[in-house]
């Protein structure tokens, strides 16, 4: 699905990604793990088509050089990032943007685009599942929702523009036990043999729900440590002192 | 100093033509000498300093005032939904006198005594002196009216003419209620002054609504000047939609005289090429419990000019005052120019008073959150301006009209 050789990601010249690798088959699900700091949120970034870094190495995507790609045509292509800080947009009405979103997607793929009515009873039902009132889709996009809210807003997102390769950064941070279960959900229901999924977090407890294939150390941008799910509780007991330096 | 000649000799026939009575034959020639012992107004007049029509006002040394051109409104253009009209076909105005319901409408030819005060501000004493033919619109007590009453300002091909002025008055009387829209449609491509002056009179517990919709002149210079009086728990909406507006000065006094009055004035400014376009407001609070509310936002594209002066004006008896006060501005090239510049003037000490200005680019960051969801750079650009502006249109309380300007904005951008 996706293979990453030797990225390397600066701004100005502060270095943040260096060299790192790794390799996620489909239907995977990958964890990334690491202290504040180490570059985990600019993976999300490069991944996903930021402008302002400079990079070098390779990201094949299927068969494709993602770093040829800018940021709409990796979404086109069946990539998606759920932010660590979804941005709030005022003016711009959820439902309208959804939608925007949507069809873009849709008809970057020769589907066609879906009117105002069909639309609203597909993001009705998803908003159901994940718990997310209709009166939340009037609202500016993100603004004025809490932080559970706007992960739930993120999950929705991703069900709606179903993805291939999903890249979550840090989406527990900051949920409560109950938000964690209806996001996890949302997630465990989109698991898929078709779907790929790196999940960054910080601690191991999204990992009790969301049960990682393959769970990566960074540090200091590059990948130092890769093993199974047991790595992520090694982790929480013993920090992650062991792996760096 | 100028030679006015030529407007001298423009004057002297419009004032053997014009049929009204003595006292305001009196009154526009006092305002004409006025005008003329001081001029076009000078950018060392503070009051003036900003303004656009400094140096457009001097295409203008030759006024040249006659009828001319349209005496009809082509069909294609007039709104569809149930209204009342007013045209001006050319400066001229075409209007059947109506007596429906509670409501008057009817050509006027006459001053209201408010008026006719000597004035400081050269181009309402052009206006005094000039003012053809206009409207009134009176509202009788406890009537809500149902249907707005749409006001057209066209300029035909056929305009001959390179001036015309135009004085009108909206009267509510107690408890009553009513939308005014006014549109103006820009098909001459001469150069060309526009004077109006519109002054409304809000009686007790009575509501106007006025939204207007001025777009696309190409070389018309305009100067708007709107006063209005509010009384005891009256309100004034006040929405001005001004998009691609070459040289124009929107000004604005409104008097806060009756407790409990309430002034929410909104306004968008969408500018593109060399566009010039000026709001001046001042908001006088007269009486205590009196609020107002300003709110403007202006999207600057190439090199386009946008001048923000709103004053909040508070009289020393005007206790538990409110004021408010944004103007935000997008500058969407490095040439546009946006200039900002609140005012408080307070004198009454148990106030509740803001203001606040700012100015910048589209955000990256939203761009990129925008991006990262498939759509394209142009149109997350264009969502974030139509968002942005959209937050002026929210404030419409007439959904009919929310609509009506949401899709204009969006009209827009399909044309980009
Ligand atoms: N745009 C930027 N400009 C400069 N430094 C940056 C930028 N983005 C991230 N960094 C720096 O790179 C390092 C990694 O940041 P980040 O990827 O956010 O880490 P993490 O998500 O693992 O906490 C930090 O030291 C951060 O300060
Ligand atoms: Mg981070």
């Amino acid at each position: 699905m996706i293979d990453i050789k030797n990225l390397r990601a600066s701004v100005d010249d502060k270095e943040i990604l260096k060299g790192l690798n790794l390799k996620i088959g489909k239907g995977e699900v990958h964890a990334i793990m690491g202290p504040n700091g180490s570059g985990k949120s600019t993976l999300s970034y490069v991944l996903s088509g930021k402008e302002g870094y400079n990079v070098s190495g390779e990201i094949q995507f299927n068969k494709k050089n993602l770093l040829e790609l800018n940021a709409e045509e990796r979404a086109r292509e069946g990539i998606f990032l759920a932010f660590q800080y979804p941005i709030e947009i005022p003016g711009v009405f959820t439902n309208n943007f959804l939608r925007t979103s949507l069809n873009s997607v849709r008809k970057a793929n020769g589907k066609v685009e879906l009117n105002a009515i069909d639309f609203l009873k597909i993001i009705k039902e998803k908003a159901k599942e994940l718990n997310i009132g209709e009166e939340m889709l009037l609202r500016p996009l993100n603004v004025g929702f809490s932080g559970g809210e706007k992960k739930r807003n993120e999950i929705l997102q991703m069900s709606l523009l179903e993805p291939s390769f999903v890249v979550m950064d840090e989406t527990d941070s900051g949920l409560d036990i109950d938000a964690l279960k209806i996001v996890s959900n949302g997630v465990n229901s989109l698991r898929d043999p078709e779907r790929s999924f790196l999940i960054i977090t910080h601690y191991q407890r999204l990992l009790n729900y969301i049960k990682p294939d393959f769970v990566h150390v960074l540090s200091e941008g590059k990948i130092v440590k890769t093993g199974d799910w047991k790595l992520a509780l090694d982790l929480e007991d013993q920090g992650y002192g062991q792996f760096i330096n | 100093m100028e030679n006015y000649n030529e407007i001298k000799i423009n004057f002297e026939k419009f004032i053997t033509t014009f049929k009204t009575d003595v006292n305001d034959l009196e009154f526009r020639k006092k305002s004409f000498a006025n005008f003329i012992s001081k001029g076009f107004p000078v950018s060392r007049d503070e009051n003036w300093k900003y303004s656009p029509l400094v140096q457009d006002l001097k295409k203008f040394s030759q006024l040249n005032y006659k009828k001319s051109g349209a005496n009809i409104l082509p069909n294609a253009l007039m709104e569809n939904f149930e209204h009342y009209s007013i045209i001006f076909a050319d400066g001229v105005l075409i209007l059947t006198d109506s007596n429906d319901a509670g409501l008057v409408i009817k050509k006027n030819n006459s001053f209201l005594k408010s008026v006719k005060k000597a004035g400081e501000n050269p181009i309402l004493n052009l206006n005094n002196a000039f003012a053809d033919q206009g409207y009134l619109i009176e509202v009788s007590s406890n009537i809500s009216l149902t249907k707005p009453i749409v006001i057209y300002n066209y300029y035909s091909k056929n305009f001959l003419s390179n001036f015309c002025s135009s004085k009108n008055f909206i009267l509510l009387n107690e408890k009553s209620n009513v939308v005014v829209y006014e549109k103006t449609i820009y098909d001459s491509s001469i150069e060309y002054l526009i004077t109006s002056n519109t002054e409304i009179f809000l009686a007790k517990g009575s509501k106007l609504k006025k939204y207007d919709l001025n777009c696309n002149n190409k070389h018309s210079t305009i100067f708007n000047f709107v006063k209005a009086n509010l009384d005891e728990n009256s309100e004034l909406e006040y929405f001005t939609f001004s998009e691609n507006i070459n040289s124009c000065r929107d000004e604005s006094i409104i008097n806060l005289n009756g407790k409990n009055c309430f002034a929410d004035v909104n306004a968008i400014q969408l500018l593109s090429n060399n566009c010039d376009h000026e709001i001046k407001l001042q908001i006088n609070h007269n009486e205590e419990h009196t609020r107002s509310s300003q709110f403007v936002k202006s999207a600057l594209y190439d090199s386009a000019n946008a001048i923000f002066q709103g004053k909040i004006f508070v009289d020393s008896k005007a206790q538990k005052t409110d004021g408010y006060q944004l103007s935000k501005a997008l500058l969407l090239s490095d040439n546009v120019k946006f200039f900002a510049k609140p005012e408080l003037e307070i004198y009454a000490d148990d106030v509740k008073c803001s203001h606040g200005s700012s100015s910048g680019s589209v955000d990256e960051e939203s761009i990129f959150y925008l991006r990262s969801r498939g759509i394209s750079k142009e149109d997350a650009k264009m969502m974030m301006i139509n968002g942005f502006l959209g937050e002026v249109i929210e404030k419409i309380t007439e959904d009919k009209f929310k609509n009506i300007f949401f899709k204009k904005l969006s009209h827009n951008y399909n044309d980009d």
